[in-house]
């Protein structure tokens, strides 16, 4: 399996990385971490799949609302490696899920030896933020056009 | 010979008459919007074609009530098909950047 979190590395530098990690089965439904919970551990999807979501007040209820959704291969949980290290949304499993959990710390450790496999894995780190950043600046212009058109169509024809 | 010169003036006469108004049947709907939709810019058609198109809709289908006593199950399920339609459509954007994709129109329930 192919994590993109560790794109570039060769094999022996991925099994090296995964070897910091530990192995976590997440039952159908069960919670992998909460918003503003200390993320001290970055996951890598192995099998099934993660919710993230984030609490809306629905009708006087609070709702988890699904913001992403990762499948095997994929990172969740890059708030471990950036300050101030709390997790920013929640992270629930659908379906029985399996990820690879690595400690930021160990991580830190191994990345003071291995400059060059830090480099890219910041790297790869550095895309997935990117592109997820590119994603939620068009969602919300999208919102934010949407917001306007409405708010121009109550206040009727212009003058 | 007289009769065929005849037939082919009254045929010219005729389609010259039918020419006439069929353009003064189609101009009035015609001219006047087309001043008012000059200011749009159209970006490159190539963008379009090359991104999946199978989430968008040109159809505008009239609006759902959004204060109606829908139950909550299906308004959640409504708002993550939403999320999931908008991430697809900012997705299409993103990898191929136009003024086109970053306003195209989902099928999504929710602001349709």
């Amino acid at each position: 399996m192919e994590h993109e979190l560790l794109n570039g590395l060769s094999a022996p530098e991925v099994d090296q990385i995964l070897g910091l990690g530990t192995r976590i089965t997440v039952p159908s439904g069960g919670s992998l971490f909460r918003l503003g919970d200390p993320a001290d551990r970055i996951f890598l999807t192995v099998r099934g799949r993660i919710r993230l979501t984030l609490p809306m007040q629905l009708r006087g209820r609070e709702e988890e609302i699904l913001i992403e959704e990762k499948s095997p291969g994929q990172t969740v949980g890059w708030s471990a490696l950036i300050p101030p290290h709390r997790f920013t949304l929640s992270a629930r499993a659908p379906l029985e899920t399996e990820v690879i959990a690595l400690p930021r710390e160990a991580l830190r450790a191994y990345f003071e030896t291995s400059p060059a496999i830090a480099y890219k894995i910041s790297l790869n780190l550095a895309i997935l933020v990117g592109h997820r950043l590119q994603l939620v600046q068009a969602m919300w212009l999208r919102e934010m056009r949407r917001t306007i058109e409405l708010r121009s169509a109550a206040a009727g024809p212009a003058r | 010979m007289e009769m065929l010169l005849m037939g082919l003036c009254i045929s010219v006469f005729g389609f010259g008459v039918a020419a006439l108004a069929f353009g003064a049947a189609t101009r009035s709907e015609s001219s006047a919007p087309q001043l008012e939709a000059q200011p749009e810019i159209r970006p490159a058609v190539a963008a379009r074609a090359a991104a999946p198109a199978r989430f968008f809709s040109d159809r505008v289908v009239p609006a759902v009530p959004f204060h109606s006593q829908v139950p909550i199950e299906v308004l959640l399920h409504q708002i993550e098909n939403h999320v999931r339609l908008e991430e697809a459509a900012a997705q299409s954007f993103v990898d191929f950047p136009s003024l086109d994709l970053l306003h195209c129109k989902t099928t999504s329930s929710l602001v349709n």
